[in-house]
């Protein structure tokens, strides 16, 4: 399916938000470097996508009902064999089915554990009076507490992308500190891109959470990807 | 397009009133004083008012009416517009408030009836609920407070966009007492029509228009970006500031994301405001300020600034003031040292800051500029020139306005009380900006930086 198919398909069932796997892919399409990963609809099919992805890989529920993944026993990281990912399936399975027996279930994403890098936020909406824009932040504090954020209005040329990251006031730690090497601002501009053309090309798109995106210093990964659709619309 | 609105060759002005004190009187009489066009005031109950003739209607004008000028109750105003419509009238300032800014039902379906016959006649319209122009040039004037309250700039290169009212009519007085020169101004209230883009289109391509001051609180829906593509093409012909009003986050927004919740009004604006190459001044004091600077200054090309002093602590405040905004006060190079040595007595410093110490006079800075402002490696000089040292006779300041051949920024740094004020009316009358403090003068210079280089990144891809 291409993102158009996605989307159209999302409001046809009345749903609000595109569903984990299917927002990683449509993210991925427009250009951005996913950490790796598919839908398994059975828990063999699981461990044949682990072995495929390569190890290790976190498997999480795949359901419009959860938002909530790990408080219903929806997550599991660090899986390291095909057969411990067939295992980790069925427990996921088993939690959800008991903690939140109603929910519908679409499947089970495995994805690649990304290593350990810096995290940022980025992100986009469409504003009333500015039409599409994309925000940049650093992860966790950064943004959470001390709301270190730049923000552009759409369309952006690679320059706008890199004076937003340069803006930020922590923009210091991109560059690498404590004897960490600079990231890859320029994957990162292609992430941030990646964010705008999504919202100019889909008007049905109300806003879209890449976090965390990692970033290292030859690449960047969208390693969890939020798209919320317009209310007005999907009904 | 807004041509008529500026320049018309005669206007209708419907509600006009013998009575004094009444909006209609007011507007009828700033006519009279300053344009230069045919009048024609329309009101049912006179046949004349302060002499001239006046009209039951305004479809019972003889001759072509380019600009309408309404000051009426908002239920006759719909009306009236039908009667604009026929005429052949396709611009229309509407002063009269009760519309939707009210809140009302009523008001608004006021709003929308206006808005109907304005569009299916192709009239243009300015407000309603608004003070609407005052034009330096050709004396359009529907800016309803008398002389007396408020007064008239002089002529000047300054056109202000404002969406408050009330702060255009203060401003303007505030520009009258302080003789700073005055192009056109807009208050456009509810713009129902004639926006911010159109308006700075307009004072984009007027040639009367140096600079742009804007007070913004907010823009209409889905005008944003018109507004940055605009926005950005006026800004490469001359600097537009901006104060933008309203900086607190939108409330009782229902997030339904992280950037959402990030997104607030004045961040969007902030971004907004960079993309488009606009100057942001923060307070009422740096909107002039920065004005004067921006009027009278060539742009940098580079961020070297050099600081020459007749007071130490001046001198340290400056540098503290210039580095928080960002610039590069360097190190005086060695042959600028050795050169300054050579010239000055041996109690000076030759460490920018350059610091001529008290026992200066006209003739050492006089010597100290000539020496630096030439030079390929200052981008900027600022001039501490504190009066109270009997060797400042005032020749430095007829040096200082010479100097701006050189081609760079010269801002003075002067505090003092009638002597400073005197030697600062005579800089500024010539071009030379003047600054009671270090902050307000780097705040300034930060800003021609800024666009400075904003034209420079600019140059190459806009052809």
């Amino acid at each position: 399916m291409n993102p158009r198919e996605i989307i159209e398909k999302a409001l046809r069932e009345g749903r609000r938000k595109l569903l984990e796997h299917e927002a990683l892919y449509v993210v991925k399409h427009y250009g951005a470097e996913i950490a790796e990963a598919d839908i398994a609809y059975t828990p063999e099919e699981a461990g044949e996508i682990a072995e495929k992805i390569g190890f290790p890989v976190v498997l999480k529920i795949v359901s419009p009902d959860i938002s909530h993944k790990s408080d219903v026993g929806g997550v599991i990281v660090g899986v390291k064999t095909k057969e411990e990912a067939v295992e980790a399936a069925k427990k996921i399975l088993g939690n959800v089915s008991k903690r939140a027996p109603n929910a519908r279930i679409t499947g089970i994403l495995v994805q690649k554990m990304a290593p350990k890098g810096l995290e940022v936020i980025i992100g986009g909406l469409r504003d009333n009076i500015f039409g599409p824009v994309v925000m940049f932040g650093l992860g966790g504090i950064f943004v959470e507490v001390l709301r270190d954020v730049s923000f552009r209005v759409a369309p952006i040329t690679l320059n706008d992308a890199l004076e937003m990251m340069n803006e930020i006031k922590s923009a210091k730690l991109l560059e690498g500190y404590r004897g960490q090497p600079p990231v890859d601002k320029e994957a990162l501009a292609k992430t941030i891109i990646a964010v705008a053309k999504l919202l100019e090309e889909n008007p049905e798109i109300d806003s879209i959470d890449l976090n965390p995106v990692i970033a290292y210093p030859d690449k960047a990964l969208v390693v969890d990807a939020r798209i919320i659709l317009r209310q007005s619309k999907s009904k | 397009m807004l041509n008529k609105f500026f320049e018309p060759r005669s206007v209708a002005i419907i509600g006009a009133t013998p009575k004094p004190g009444k909006v209609g009187r007011v507007i009828l009489e700033n006519f009279m004083k300053r344009f230069k066009g045919r009048i024609y005031p329309v009101n049912p109950k006179y046949d004349e008012i302060l002499g001239l003739k006046c009209y039951k209607n305004v479809k019972e004008i003889p001759g072509e009416v380019d600009l309408a000028v309404i000051a009426i109750p908002a239920p006759r105003v719909p009306g009236v517009m039908k009667d604009i419509a026929e005429k052949g009238i396709r611009a229309v300032i509407i002063i009269s408030g009760g519309f939707r800014e009210t809140g009302t039902e009523e008001g608004a379906r006021l709003e929308e009836e206006i808005k109907k016959i304005a569009f299916e006649n192709g009239i243009r319209i300015l407000g309603p609920n608004c003070l609407g122009i005052f034009d330096n040039w050709s004396g359009v004037d529907t800016f309803f407070l008398p002389d007396e309250k408020m007064k008239r700039p002089p002529r000047g290169p300054i056109s202000f966009i404002s969406q408050s009212g009330a702060f255009a009519s203060a401003l303007l007085d505030w520009m009258a007492h302080h003789k700073i020169g005055l192009s056109r101004s807009i208050s456009y209230g509810n713009k129902i029509d004639v926006d911010d883009i159109d308006l700075l289109e307009y004072l984009g391509k007027d040639d009367k228009t140096g600079l742009i001051i804007m007070y913004l609180e907010g823009l209409k829906p889905g005008r944003g970006r018109l507004f940055i593509d605009i926005a950005r093409k006026v800004s490469m012909e001359k600097p537009i500031i901006i104060y933008k009003a309203g900086k607190t986050s939108r409330g009782g927004l229902a997030a339904a994301s992280h950037t959402a919740a990030l997104a607030g009004n004045y961040q969007l604006y902030k971004a907004a405001i960079k993309q488009a190459g606009l100057i942001e001044a923060l307070s009422f004091d740096e909107i002039m300020d920065l004005a004067k600077t921006l009027l009278t200054q060539p742009l940098m090309k580079g961020d070297r600034v050099y600081i020459v002093t007749d007071a130490g602590g001046v001198g340290v405040m400056s540098t503290d003031a210039l580095t928080m905004q960002g610039f590069n006060v360097p190190r005086t190079p060695g042959d600028l040292r050795d050169k300054l040595r050579e010239m000055l007595p041996p109690h000076c410093i030759v460490e920018n800051p350059i610091d001529l110490t008290g026992d200066a006079d006209d003739d050492r800075y006089i010597k100290v500029l000539e020496t630096l402002l030439p030079r390929n490696d200052v981008d900027a000089v600022i001039v501490v020139a504190l009066p109270q040292i009997p060797g400042l006779k005032g020749k430095l300041f007829d040096y200082l306005i010479h100097a701006k051949k050189y081609g760079k920024p010269i801002l003075v740094i002067m505090i003092g009380s009638e002597e400073a004020e005197k030697f600062k009316e005579y800089l500024e009358d010539n071009g030379i900006p003047v600054f009671e403090s270090p902050e307000r003068a780097a705040v300034a210079l930060r800003a021609l930086y800024e666009y400075s280089m904003f034209k420079e990144k600019y140059r190459g891809s806009e052809g």
